[in-house]
């Protein structure tokens, strides 16, 4: 057997390992998406694709339905995670996310099975230094394929494979990510929602300003909204503030916001570095927990 | 696997070839079985079809059969003096390594490689493709999709989106058979 007739067969076994640990989800209108058994009675999904709570219905390997419920999910890093009587359907084998490079060769598996297949183009760190890695796919996410498995060549699955909300991106989010977000599920019950209880809107930075105050970035967000009794009024922000920095990362529109604000960070007090009266202040705000 | 790679090539080169209605459109063709060239019927409209091989040869094709809902023709073409083509009629497993060789938009014998995406209907009821994430282009059609071994496993007929679609072997083979029986 010549090397490209293993490659191959290898590829083929491959989906094949990962398609009996996906489940068909039906959580949104029109087309549906894919969900990875991950732990025993969890499947983990894209959290853009489950846009109901109520009636959502699984689709087994062998073309069975299933009901599942919301176990929690985490809009900042589209992922949502289903409970399930996942009954004889096996767990997915999962690889180690962190040790995947740019060129990797991957697969992506959809319910059927379909698959696609690629590489790996860059291993985003993402902004700030606290945001959450992201897989760069070059392959194609067909329709239905956001929640399923990002998978390697050994057949383990490395990342859950997300086309975004707009359908038009190509990325994965690491099995890392992954596992942090189901850990966490565990050992609350439940995926907290952070909130800080604030509305900002993205703000250009004069160069004078940036200049006397040793600012790198070009941008921040200036608040323009603070509720009475949350988080942000108890740590002393007020509208006009100009945040630069939360939790030591900087913050150049309100998107860097919802990255910093992760599911573990709640009840932790992070320093927001703002500009307020053209002077630098540091205020100290706790994470709150929105309410479910 | 440079090397095994560029021995399929040249081996699905040599059995694909380049067929022209007069001069209109233009699309491939599988040199299959011995002595004939199957090609998809959008490909030749007419009786007579030039087919180019590999070697540059122009030779005169005569249109023996033709099904326009499966978008099949069959060529008698004489004389190529090149072994047909290997055909493999098991199912493709979803994932294994596809390799297509055809004319897209007139660059000649240029190869993708892909995987096979899926087997069945794109749509409820339609027909069986071998659905194929490899890009193909117009100058594909007619084409060999082949494993990794060089074998045919399905004729390239239609792009949707990044999907290749092809006829699985077998049913190409089946109205091959068909078109033998009806010129005996």
């Amino acid at each position: 057997m010549n090397d490209l007739v293993a490659l191959s067969n290898g590829l083929a076994a491959a989906v094949l390992q990962a398609s009996r640990s996906i489940f068909g989800v039906t959580a949104r209108r029109r087309t549906g998406s894919t969900g990875v058994h991950w732990r025993p009675g969890l499947v983990v999904t894209a959290d853009h694709t489950v846009q109901t709570e109520d009636d959502i219905m699984l689709t087994r390997p062998d073309g069975r339905s299933v009901s599942a419920t919301l176990a929690g999910r985490d809009p900042t890093v589209d992922l949502a995670v289903l409970r399930v009587d996942a009954g004889d359907v096996p767990t997915v084998r999962i690889g180690d996310s962190t040790a995947v490079q740019a060129g990797h060769i991957v697969l992506a598996v959809g319910e059927g099975p379909r698959a696609s297949w690629g590489v790996v183009s860059s291993v985003a760190g993402g902004r700030g230094g606290t945001a959450r890695a992201v897989f760069d796919l070059d392959l194609t996410l067909y329709p239905g394929f956001s929640g399923g498995p990002l998978v390697d060549v050994s057949g383990q699955v490395i990342g859950i494979n997300t086309s975004g909300a707009s359908r038009s991106q190509h990325l994965a989010i690491p099995g890392a990510v992954v596992e942090a977000l189901l850990d966490g599920l565990q050992r609350r019950g439940h995926i907290p929602r952070p909130y800080l209880g604030l509305s900002t809107q993205p703000v250009r930075l004069p160069d004078a300003l940036r200049q006397r105050l040793s600012l790198e970035q070009d941008s921040a967000v200036i608040v323009v909204a603070v509720q009475s009794g949350s988080p942000a009024a108890q740590g002393g922000l007020m509208i006009g503030d100009v945040i630069v920095s939360l939790g030591g990362a900087s913050i150049t529109d309100p998107m860097d916001l919802r990255r910093v604000l992760q599911p573990d960070r709640v009840g932790e007090s992070l320093v927001a570095s703002v500009i307020r009266g053209g002077e630098p202040h540091d205020l100290h705000l706790r994470v709150g927990e929105r309410s479910r | 696997m440079v090397t095994d790679l560029s021995h399929l090539v040249e081996r699905l080169r040599r059995i694909t070839a380049e067929v022209a209605d007069s001069g209109a459109s233009l699309g491939s063709g599988v040199l299959w079985p011995p002595g004939c060239v199957v090609t998809n019927a959008h490909v030749v409209r007419g009786s007579r079809a030039a087919v180019r091989l590999v070697d540059g040869r122009r030779l005169e094709g005569q249109v023996i059969a033709r099904d326009t809902d499966a978008d099949l023709a069959l060529l008698r073409v004489l004389g190529t003096g090149i072994p047909a083509a290997s055909i493999c009629d098991s199912t493709a497993p979803v994932g294994s390594l596809v390799a297509a060789v055809g004319h897209p938009l007139g660059v000649r014998g240029a190869l993708s490689v892909g995987i096979v995406h899926a087997v069945g209907p794109v749509r409820l009821g339609g027909r069986s493709w071998i659905q194929a994430d490899v890009r193909l282009a117009r100058g594909n059609s007619g084409g060999p999709l082949a494993d990794a071994s060089g074998r045919v496993i399905g004729l390239n007929a239609m792009v949707v989106g990044p999907l290749a679609l092809a006829i699985p072997i077998g049913e190409v083979a089946r109205f091959v058979q068909a078109a033998r029986v009806s010129a005996a």
